[in-house]
């Protein structure tokens, strides 16, 4: 449970499955309690015999890959055309049902724009008043100043008026959500049948990116912020369904019968007992929908039509200005954190607020408000509107000024950092050492004798890896080293998919194995592998530096309380601050290209790290702890022998969401000049090519799905 | 957000372009005919009472031209209200009156939905904004002292120079940066059609474009890029552009024009706002103004609505005509 909490506290930006977070981080804590976790290799022990086939598939792979060019680029020629039936399909569906959405379209738009109206009406000084007596309600005094500063922010920033109809559009999101959300989690939990299926949709509608589904719905719901409605509620729909779902399966047996054995009817029993058990675990799901929706309003704004603060980001990032990105992007980030304050606020039981202020005084309050609202409309209208501009204007310049004096000043030392990173990780994962022992590149080709070289040591760490832990780690290191050699672009296809179905099989069995050949031969067959491949590359580095850099600030901040403290704030501006507002100072400082893609991804997919392994080594169960620290065990020996192993199924879930936060920001990445499948589903995006964006995005979401059922099949497996 | 599209179109380009622009014309003719059969009431204001929706889309230029062209329609007597959109989105809206008129649109980047929209008669085009455009290599002037030889294209294969443009990415060959891949790119053919020894690196978006400009310009290091003007990023920098080698085809793909600059309306507009149709295809916009008038509002931050205002009390000889033609 306390993983949820921890990665709830705010986070806009959070494309990652928070709701996973939660039932994974429920099941993980039982099982971690339960069972001290065991080595990879001693459940479900694969049989050596499959890897031993599964490299010598490889090797012969490899040694004809120069003879049949086909088996590392895939043949155009066999590309099925998909993005075009798609096309035409699309086509026919819109013409067809355009008018039945164009209706529903028309349904959402009015209420939205009511909604706007009355938020631009209202005055700024009452709904402050308003916003700090609600959070007062919510959780007490703290959080009633923290509204009090990030409103006066807002005002100061001159976006108040872009603010209010970003608000109007989540305000509007959510209901929709929460209601949709709430009765496809009472389906799923009535019909075991249906389960499959719904789970299925939901993680699609978690991971394909929205910029894959705008184009479609510009043409089914037309232009205007209905779209915007639209993608959020796709997006915002899942935690919804998950806690619902989660909820109810949590009511105790004992306490159905005893309504059953009452006299209740069906419909009594479901509204008397079971959701008012469910109710705290549904408050936790609105939440999230609230939050999930707060972050989809600002991908939306890039069809625009809105004047919300979303487009306001936008518009800074285009005229690189950092300055003014920052400006609007702190309003998002400032109203992302209040807004999950006070919902969550309101989901607790025992929340402090409640001493403060009891509902009566609250409504009274606010109908206060609305009188105050009245008079200061009618005798001082000059109060109620907010001056337009920023306050702040000479202070954006000189931020401005200040980035661009650092780049003037250390322009060499930047270049430095970039060329040696580049040279060093991303063109040997790219295009292998092979293709990066060049003359060009590194200065010497690769002789037998070097390559001689490369292959011992390489044994001689299988030798190591598979004598000091199991012949499984040997297994990975040959991997490893294979793909180190030639490279993920240089890779022959077969081999690559035989391995990851082997990994696969190794994890969950035939069902997860088959899911991954499947998907990885769909992106093949639809001409989207060498995609795959640069996203592939770009992904495993950028996980690796995050699990490497934000596992130790992790373990750092879980041996020092300051260092904790320090790092929470951070967090929570990378998770809620639009990404679009990073890539201006990495742009200025790297340059368009891969390195700056991968500071994009690792900013953003850096902060499950730091979450899960701070959270997993603070709740490692005490009594252990001390048993060990009797037994006489140095610090170091505690932490690596005791307090990490124990925490690692928490950890592998902190895993699962860097892997998901890195690929769900390769389409947001794509504005830095990749060429990945986000590349491609921006592409998509740009000619309005509602195939490709949608086989793009599908492509993303298979894999994160795919790594997800690798991930908790193994973790899974770990526990049993 | 420009857009380079004629490149992704593949063989047809030319023809396509060729008809399109024939397309343009007739449109224009028509509306011009439509003008001159109203003439008798053109100071009919229509549906006066219905507000004009302007497109404000991505960039400020044109932000510029829609505030001049918004305060003239009040001016005439309308109410105006200007709705953000997307480059693409745009005609979706346009197309079914839910954005009346977007009076610059950049002809390079309008992709599929536009030609689709004018064939269905759902958007009209009312004519050229008259915005002097240049589209082309870009890069600041001091790239001369390390490249010699410059603007001509052929000093960019000489080795000092080489070396100068040279990045990890591209080594050995020197780096160009590219459109973002979505806007299509005829870097490819250009490069090929002179074996230029450059390697053409997308930019990703707009904003990439610029953030790597602004750097390149703070730090003093060498930069060619594709880009276009009137840009708030060329304002104020000593900048050059490159003498292009003699197209090889005249075809799109293999040459760059500077693009056209049109005004689309909702093709219903001409019937709801007829001297407002009359002001807008009148309305022109003047490249230097126009960057003139983004240095305040981008740079000193001043209000576009009373900069724009202020330069028509200051410019009235450049619109009477305009609003006169409109008032009939």
């Amino acid at each position: 449970m306390g993983v949820g909490r921890e990665s709830r506290a705010a986070s806009t930006a959070t494309f990652v499955r928070r709701s996973y977070v939660f039932i994974d981080g429920a099941f993980a804590m039982t099982t971690a309690t339960l069972n001290p976790p065991a080595r990879a290799d001693i459940q479900l022990a694969p049989s050596l015999a499959l890897w031993l086939a599964l490299l010598a598939f490889t090797a012969v792979c490899l040694a004809l890959r120069d003879a049949l060019p086909w088996l590392v680029t895939y043949p155009k020629d066999w590309v099925l055309p998909a993005a075009t039936w798609i096309n035409v399909a699309a086509d026919a569906f819109v013409a067809l049902f355009r008018p039945v959405f164009r209706a529903i379209s028309a349904g959402l738009d009015m209420p939205m724009r009511a909604i706007q109206v009355v938020l631009q009406w209202l005055p700024w000084p009452v709904v402050m008043v308003a916003m700090a007596a609600i959070s007062l309600r919510a959780s007490g005094p703290k959080l009633a100043v923290f509204a009090l500063i990030t409103l006066v922010y807002v005002l100061g920033t001159g976006y108040w008026r872009h603010s209010m109809n970003t608000l109007a559009l989540v305000l509007l999101a959510v209901p929709v959500s929460v209601t949709i959300g709430f009765a496809l989690g009472v389906i799923a939990h009535r019909l075991p049948r249906a389960r499959g299926g719904i789970n299925a949709c939901l993680d699609l509608m978690q991971t394909v990116p929205a910029f894959a589904y705008l184009i479609p719905l510009l043409l089914l719901f037309g232009f205007g912020p209905v779209v915007g409605l639209i993608a959020s509620a796709i997006y915002a729909v899942p935690p919804m369904v998950r806690n619902t779902m989660l909820g109810l399966e949590m009511v105790p047996e004992p306490l159905k019968e005893a309504g059953l054995t009452s006299g209740c009817t069906k419909r009594q029993l479901f509204w008397l007992v079971e959701v008012p058990q469910a109710l705290p675990q549904i408050l936790v799901g609105i939440n999230q929908t609230t939050m999930a929706a707060f972050s989809m309003v600002i991908v939306a704004a890039i069809i625009g039509g809105f004047e919300d603060v979303g487009w306001e980001v936008l518009s800074s990032m285009r005229k690189a200005q950092f300055g003014q990105s920052l400006l609007s992007g702190g309003v998002i980030a400032l109203l992302a954190i209040l807004i999950d304050r006070i919902t969550l606020g309101f989901a607790q039981e025992h929340s402090p607020g409640r001493g403060w202020i009891s509902l009566r005084g609250l409504a009274g309050g606010l109908a206060g408000c609305l009188l105050a609202a009245l008079a200061l409309r009618q005798f001082m209208p000059e109060l109620s509107n907010p001056v337009p501009g920023s306050l702040w204007l000479p202070q954006l310049n000189a931020v401005n000024q200040v980035l661009l004096n650092f780049v003037r000043d250390h322009a060499d030392t930047l270049e430095g950092i970039k060329d040696t990173a580049f040279y060093c990780l991303m063109l040997p994962l790219k295009v292998g050492i092979v293709g990066s022992a060049t003359p060009a590149i590194w200065g010497f080709t690769l002789g037998p004798v070097l390559t001689a070289a490369y292959a011992l040591l390489i044994a001689a760490l299988t030798a190591l890896a598979t004598s000091r832990a199991s012949w499984a780690a040997g297994v990975a290191v040959i991997v490893g080293g294979i793909i180190l050699f030639f490279g993920f672009t240089g890779f022959p296809w077969p081999a690559m998919i035989a391995l990851a179905g082997g990994l696969a099989w190794c994890a969950g069995g035939r069902p997860v194995a088959i899911f991954a050949v499947l998907s990885l031969l769909f992106i093949l067959l639809t001409g989207l592998w060498p995609f795959l491949m640069q996203s592939a590359y770009l992904c495993a580095l950028a996980v690796a530096l995050c699990l490497l850099i934000g596992g130790g600030l992790g373990i750092w901040a879980s041996q020092n309380d300051r260092v904790s403290a320090v790092l929470r704030p951070i967090n929570d501006t990378l998770q809620t601050m639009p990404q679009f507002v990073f890539l201006i100072p990495a742009l200025m400082f790297f340059k368009v290209g891969d390195f700056t893609a991968l500071i994009a991804v690792m900013l953003y997919a850096i902060v499950p790290p730091i979450r899960y392994v701070e959270h997993g080594l603070r709740n490692v169960r005490a009594d252990v702890v001390e048993a060990a620290r009797q037994m006489g065990s140095t610090p170091s020996q505690l932490l690596w022998q005791v307090k990490l192993p124990m925490a690692l199924p928490v950890i592998m879930l902190g895993l699962n969401q860097t892997i998901n936060a890195g690929l769900s920001m390769l389409a947001i990445a794509a504005m830095v000049g990749t060429r990945d499948l986000g590349q491609q589903v921006y592409v998509a995006l740009g000619k309005a090519d509602t195939g490709l964006g949608l086989i793009a995005g599908l492509a993303i979401a298979l894999v994160a799905m795919m790594s997800d059922r690798i991930i908790q099949a193994w973790s899974k497996q770990q526990a049993a | 957000m420009k857009q380079y599209d004629a490149a992704v179109t593949t063989k047809g380009t030319n023809g396509m372009t060729g008809q399109l622009r024939d397309l343009g014309k007739a449109a224009v003719a028509l509306a011009l005919i439509a003008a001159g059969a109203t003439a008798a009431s053109a100071a009919d204001l229509g549906a006066k009472d219905d507000a004009i929706k302007l497109a404000m889309l991505e960039w400020s230029g044109q932000h510029i031209s829609t505030h001049i062209a918004g305060q003239l329609l009040q001016k005439l007597g309308y109410k105006v209200e200007y709705v953000t959109a997307g480059n693409f989105p745009q005609f979706t809206g346009l197309s079914d009156g839910t954005i009346s008129a977007s009076v610059e649109v950049w002809m390079n980047n309008v992709g599929d939905v536009y030609p689709k929209a004018l064939e269905a008669k759902q958007i009209e085009d009312i004519g050229k904004l008259n915005l002097e455009t240049h589209e082309g290599w870009v890069y600041p002037k001091y790239l001369e002292a390390m490249c010699p030889g410059l603007p001509d294209w052929s000093a960019l294969d000489k080795p000092e120079c080489q070396k100068a443009l040279a990045s990890p990415d591209t080594a050995p060959k020197a780096r160009f940066l590219d459109y973002p891949a979505d806007w299509g790119s005829r870097a490819a053919t250009i490069l090929a059609d002179n074996n230029m020894n450059l390697t053409a690196v997308p930019s990703g978006s707009e904003g990439a474009l610029v953030a790597e400009w602004e750097s390149a310009i703070a730090a003093k290091k060498p930069l060619v890029m594709m880009f276009w003007a009137p840009h708030i990023a060329l304002a104020g920098v000593d900048v050059g552009w490159i003498k292009m080698p003699p197209c090889k085809t005249p075809e799109a793909a293999h040459c760059i024009t500077p693009p056209d600059v049109d005004k689309i309306v909702w093709s219903g507009f001409g019937k709801k706002w007829p001297a407002a149709t009359v002001l807008l295809q009148k309305l022109s916009m003047d490249a230097a103004e126009q960057l003139k008038i983004m240095q305040r509002v981008d740079k000193k931050g001043e209000d576009i609505d009373a900069v724009t205002k202020e330069w028509l009390e200051k410019n009235e000889a450049v619109w009477k005509p305009w609003v006169d033609a409109a008032k009939g």
